[in-house]
């Protein structure tokens, strides 16, 4: 069946060969001469060779015709001084020194990624011109080179235009098979999912700087073929393909094309040539009307002609794309496929963590860490948001090398390399933000995982998809997964769930020797925790997992080890018995009920009078559905707490009220306006005042110039007047700061700057996302007595993870779980009653 | 005496290094506050150039000084609204592609209006003469420009540094959603800067159409520079900017000094060096999604 299917995957290569053969025909009979159609052909190879990087690698070069303009030069050039009269040879030597230039400036260039390569690739084709404008006695500068000549080979007598157009009908099909294979093969699919993610073809294992110049080099090749038809197509090498024009001509006949697809470029390649001709004749100014093309096609169709053929016969085709319901899967008990299975036991420590530290421009997010894996067993590390988790995994794995300490897999350090090389070393890794190959189905991004592994992943010429290990490994991780059945889905197109699971998945399928997991069952159903849950047990049994995990419950039902870290540090290090029964451990979490400042009972200023009403929000960040049918209602000058574990929405619905995230349905009014849907700019205009966790101050710019951005816009009359005079008053301590910068605060002054610069201005509703994260206990007392005095100024809305301060704030508590309020009622109910709040919030 | 000329050079290349710096500037502040690399700035430079030779016939050189910074700004305004704004939240890619494209139409555009041979525009001779400084001799036009541009960037850097226009789009920069939730929408700022960064290359356009000369692809021509200045520098650094079209200018001066024709080809170089010294740029800033 495969084999059917990729005879009829082959039609690219017969429509081009067909083209090929009527093409000198039909531009003939429209009145094009036989130079056209070798025009057309020679663009078409050039675009198709530059489409290698745009297109495919996902990498914009503005300066291809570099490498048009050095092959042809270096043909011409060598058939002047070397190779008198010949064809072969000049063309051969300009191809190879393409090549060699090619891999040493690409080495360069690639250097720098995005934007700046961009910038680069024209810098160089710039280069390129100046030096050829200028050498005039190497190059012929302006006047160029004439006098390039077409031998006779193998009895085909080149000079003649139509033996030349089939000599170069018969190349360009040879480079058109050439690249078919190119991007079939594993190599060619490394470059799309380095297009489409090059962050995680790294951590699965792909050193892709050298896949990037492996591309680069390729596609100057490709390029360079054109350039030398072309020089021996008008026996004149000049400098004009250097020049930046050129190059943007190329880019534009490959958007205008269609850059997604295999021939696109081709066909982007006829239609200006057509353009040109059939424009020149009444226009000397047809590139003015290309450019305005080329901008329409950006704005409206980036994927081109082809793009818009596709859309025009989207209505008459049949979907192929399975929906992507999880409902479609077939789920199996399978045991973990042998070949994921290790080969030997490590007794003791398989991953060893010692002191490591990271700090980010000032902030020390994890510091002298340290912690041990065994083999087979399932590790939890957890703790409360900001703990440095996360980072402590992007550490182990590679994202960011730590400022000190090592860390040791079976013994060999492998702190501060390159993710793919700490992948090839034996670690996988989840990401807690879905990290997929989002336009590519779920089958591929798996097999591309499996791939990573295989010794031929430097293939660039064997069909990727007739590499049976390949394939059949991805076959069984498919199974294991429980993701048969939606295998040709688009990644992106999953439900949030299923984007965890498939990351999951392709961490798994790198053949790690140590799993690492960064919250894997966030976002999923609760069957669905159940069932993953326990397949990551299982796994754990032959293969040792890091996890990463807020779902408690869950951690401590499967976990064999745990590693509760707060603040950076490690604060517990054992069982599930020892995390369970530490009093630590349950005063991070639920808060003891005891601290000083939360034992002073304090007054309500709450009024009747609604001021804050949300009804039936609902909130999504692209796919996943953060927020469910959420209504609640806030009072004049009442203080109400939004409890709930980490990822349950809490900051979404701040966001929300804010307007940074809008609700996709729903109603929000502030004082009987409606407010839902507006820009977030008017929202605070209105009269909301929001301190987002991290505080959001604006570094270099001083106390006093922060505050002035915060009432700039916002003395409209609505809710009281908070002047600089009122909000010192409630901080005094930012008095004697004013001139300070904001970012040579200490964060209690931070924290008192963010929350005064809020107030600033009209304000009726204050949003506070973890006001008292990071602070001492002196300062939080401090501001804790400041928001007391608040009340009775403002309404409040506060997310904080220290319960008992929040608790002994608030009037009202509302507990969210998952995107869904699951607790409304008073503070004092759940400050008082800690079996209550173990039953709202813990266990 | 030698040492006078390669002076000279130092100080021509000076002169070359602050009208990169005015297009440099303008592309760094577009693209830090919108995201966008705006490939059609070179294009702004030569409708600047343009608009003067159009306009000094009528109503003189100061004049034409003074109007077509301004209306190339109105254009950038139009564009803004019209192009830019559709792409600050899209991949930074297809901007690339829509300001190549823009940068296409108005060169081609200029052909089609003026010609494509270069348009005569001479110093006015107000400005014309020398100014003598012991032995050494520096025409008084060039000075002229040099303290233009000098202080236009002054101008550029108390706007941004020192008003509180200037701190809103600072902030807009770090964190633009925190500027919305302060009430203040950023959508005219953003404009204003799209403004401010296409009248500079106006200014630069102006100044130069008469040292320089005027024709369509002098946009490209400089811009090609402009970038090399911009990734030495940083994109969005506004000291690294400065620093870079120092260097580069001075670079410039002193290689064409000792070799003539490498003058062009010694600021690609310098370039390259800084790449693989410090790939990051010289006062690298690192904006992740760009990379």
């Amino acid at each position: 069946m495969r084999d059917d299917l990729s005879r009829r995957e082959g039609w690219p290569l017969l429509i081009a060969a067909a083209a090929a053969a009527i093409l000198p025909f039909a531009l003939d009979a429209v009145g094009l001469p036989l130079r056209s159609s070798i025009d057309v052909m020679v663009f078409a190879i050039a675009c198709m060779g530059l489409n290698v990087l745009v297109g495919h690698t996902g990498l914009v070069s503005f300066g291809h015709g570099a490498w048009f303009g050095l092959a042809a030069y270096a043909a011409a050039l060598s058939q002047k001084h070397w190779f008198t009269g010949g064809i072969v040879l000049p063309a051969l030597f300009a191809l190879v020194f393409v090549a060699i230039a090619a891999t040493l400036l690409g080495a360069l260039i690639l250097r720098r990624r995005g934007v700046y390569f961009s910038l680069l690739t024209l810098a160089l084709t710039a280069l390129l011109f100046a030096i050829a404008y200028r050498w005039t006695d190497f190059t012929g500068g302006e006047s160029g080179l004439g006098g390039v000549t077409r031998a006779t080979v193998l009895g085909l007598d080149l000079e003649r235009d139509r033996v030349y157009y089939w000599v170069v009908a018969a190349i360009s099909l040879g480079v058109c098979c050439l690249l078919w294979r190119f991007h079939r093969s594993p190599v060619g699919s490394v470059l799309v999912a380095i297009r489409e993610n090059e962050q995680r073809a790294r951590f699965i294992g792909y050193p892709t700087n050298r896949y990037k110049l492996l591309g680069f080099v390729v596609s100057a090749v490709v390029v360079g073929v054109a350039g030398v038809l072309s020089v021996f197509n008008h026996r004149f090498a000049s400098a004009e393909p250097l020049a930046v024009a050129f190059s943007g001509e190329l880019i534009a006949m490959v958007v205008i094309g269609g850059m997604r697809s295999f021939l696109g470029p081709a066909l982007g390649a006829l239609f200006f040539i057509l353009f040109r001709e059939f424009l020149s004749i009444w226009t000397p100014h047809w590139l003015f009307f290309f450019g305005i093309l080329f901008v329409g096609f950006i704005m409206f169709s980036p994927t081109g002609l082809v793009g818009v053929a596709a859309r025009l016969l989207a209505p008459f085709r049949r979907r192929i794309v399975e929906e992507a319901a999880m409902a479609g899967r077939t789920l199996s008990d399978e045991p973990l496929p042998a070949f994921l299975k290790p080969q030997d036991h490590v007794e003791g420590a398989i991953l060893e963590v010692r002191g490591i530290a990271k700090s980010f421009g000032g902030i020390r997010a994890v510091q002298g860490v340290d912690f041990a894996v065994r083999d087979r067993t399932l590790h939890a590390l957890i703790g409360p948001n900001g703990a440095g988790k996360t980072t402590a995994f992007n550490l182990i794995s590679g994202l960011f090398p730590p400022d000190e300490g090592d860390v040791l897999l079976r013994g060999r350090s492998i702190a501060g390399l390159a993710p793919e090389a700490i992948t090839e070393a034996g670690i996988g890794r989840s990401f807690q933000i879905t990290n997929l190959f989002p336009a590519l189905s779920v089958e591929e991004n798996l097999r591309l995982a499996v791939q990573a592994r295989h010794p031929r992943r430097f293939d660039p010429w064997t069909a990727a998809r007739s590499i049976a290990e390949i394939e059949h490994e991805t076959a069984a991780v498919i199974r294991y997964l429980g993701v048969a059945g939606i295998e040709r889905a688009e990644a992106g197109a999953l439900s949030y769930g299923g984007q965890r699971l498939l990351d999951m998945g392709l961490a798994l399928a790198t053949k790690p020797r140590l799993l690492l997991l960064d919250e894997p069952l966030a976002g999923l159903s609760a069957a669905e925790r159940q069932r993953i849950g326990d397949i990551i047990k299982r796994i754990s049994a032959d293969l040792p997992v890091l996890l990463v995990e807020h779902d408690i419950d869950r951690v401590f039902q499967i976990a064999d080890a745990v590693t509760v870290m707060n603040e950076g540090r490690v604060l517990i290090d054992g069982t599930v018995e020892d995390a369970r029964t530490s009093p630590k451990v349950q005063e991070v979490y639920i808060g003891s009920g005891a601290a000083s400042v939360a034992a002073k009972p304090r007054e309500s200023a709450a009024e009747p009078e609604r001021i804050l009403s949300v009804e039936g929000v609902n909130t999504f960040y692209g796919k996943s559905h953060i927020l469910v049918d959420v209504s609640f209602a806030v009072h004049r000058h009442e203080i109400l707490a939004l409890l709930g574990r980490n990822g349950a929405g809490k900051s979404t619905l701040l966001k929300t009220l804010i307007g940074i995230a809008p609700p996709a349905s729903g109603s929000i009014e502030l004082a009987g306006e409606e407010i839902a849907g507006l820009p977030s700019a008017t929202i605070a205009q209105r009269g909301i005042g929001y301190v987002p966790q991290g505080r959001g101050l604006f570094a270099g710019m001083t106390v006093a110039q922060n505050l002035e951005l915060g009432r700039l816009r916002r003395q409209t009359g609505r809710g009281a007047r908070w002047d600089l005079d009122r909000v010192l008053a409630y901080f005094p301590r930012l008095r004697e700061r004013l001139d300070t910068p904001a970012d040579f605060l200490s964060g209690g002054e931070q924290q008192m700057l963010a929350v005064a610069r809020a107030l600033s201005g009209d304000v009726r509703v204050l949003l506070l996302d973890e006001p008292f994260e990071g602070l001492a206990p002196a300062v939080i007392e401090q501001l804790f007595e400041s928001f007391d005095r608040l009340r009775h100024e403002v309404s409040m809305i506060i997310v904080d993870h220290h319960l008992d301060l929040a608790l002994a704030l608030s009037d009202r508590t509302i507990a969210l779980e998952r995107g869904r309020i699951i607790h409304s009622g008073p503070s004092k109910d759940l400050r008082d009653d800690l079996s209550l709040r173990r039953k709202v919030l813990w266990l | 005496m030698q040492l006078i000329f390669l002076l000279e050079q130092v100080l021509n290349g000076l002169l070359v290094g602050a009208y990169y710096l005015l297009i440099a500037l303008g592309l760094s502040l577009i693209f830090s506050l919108g995201g966008i690399v705006n490939l059609a700035h070179g294009g702004f430079y030569a409708v600047g150039a343009y608009l003067a030779v159009l306009l000094a016939p009528r109503i003189g050189f100061s004049g034409a000084f003074v109007a077509s910074p301004i209306l190339v700004a109105l254009l950038g305004i139009v564009i803004e609204r019209f192009f830019f704004r559709r792409f600050y939240r899209s991949d930074p890619i297809l901007s690339l592609l829509l300001t190549f494209g823009l940068a296409m139409v108005i060169e081609q555009g200029l052909r089609m209006i003026f010609g494509a041979a270069p348009l005569p525009f001479a110093i006015p001779p107000e400005f014309r003469g020398q100014v003598l400084l012991g032995d050494f001799i520096y025409p008084r036009y060039r000075l002229g420009i040099f303290a233009i541009a000098i202080a236009a960037v002054a101008a550029t850097w108390f706007i941004v540094y020192r008003t509180s226009f200037g701190r809103v789009v600072r902030a807009g920069v770090q964190n633009p959603d925190m500027v919305g939730a302060l009430g203040i929408p950023l959508q005219p700022y953003m404009t204003a800067v799209a403004a401010l960064g296409v009248g500079l290359a106006g200014l630069a356009g102006v100044l130069l159409a008469p040292i320089s000369g005027v024709h369509p692809a002098m946009g490209a021509e400089i811009l090609t520079a402009a970038f090399v200045v911009v990734v030495i520098g940083g994109l969005g650094s506004f000291w690294g900017v400065i620093f870079a079209a120092v260097l580069v200018g001075v670079v410039r001066g002193i290689t064409i000094y000792f070799y003539p024709p490498a003058g062009e080809a010694s600021i690609y170089l310098l370039m390259a060096l800084v790449l693989l010294l410090r790939p990051r740029g010289l006062l690298g800033e690192r904006i992740q999604k760009f990379e």
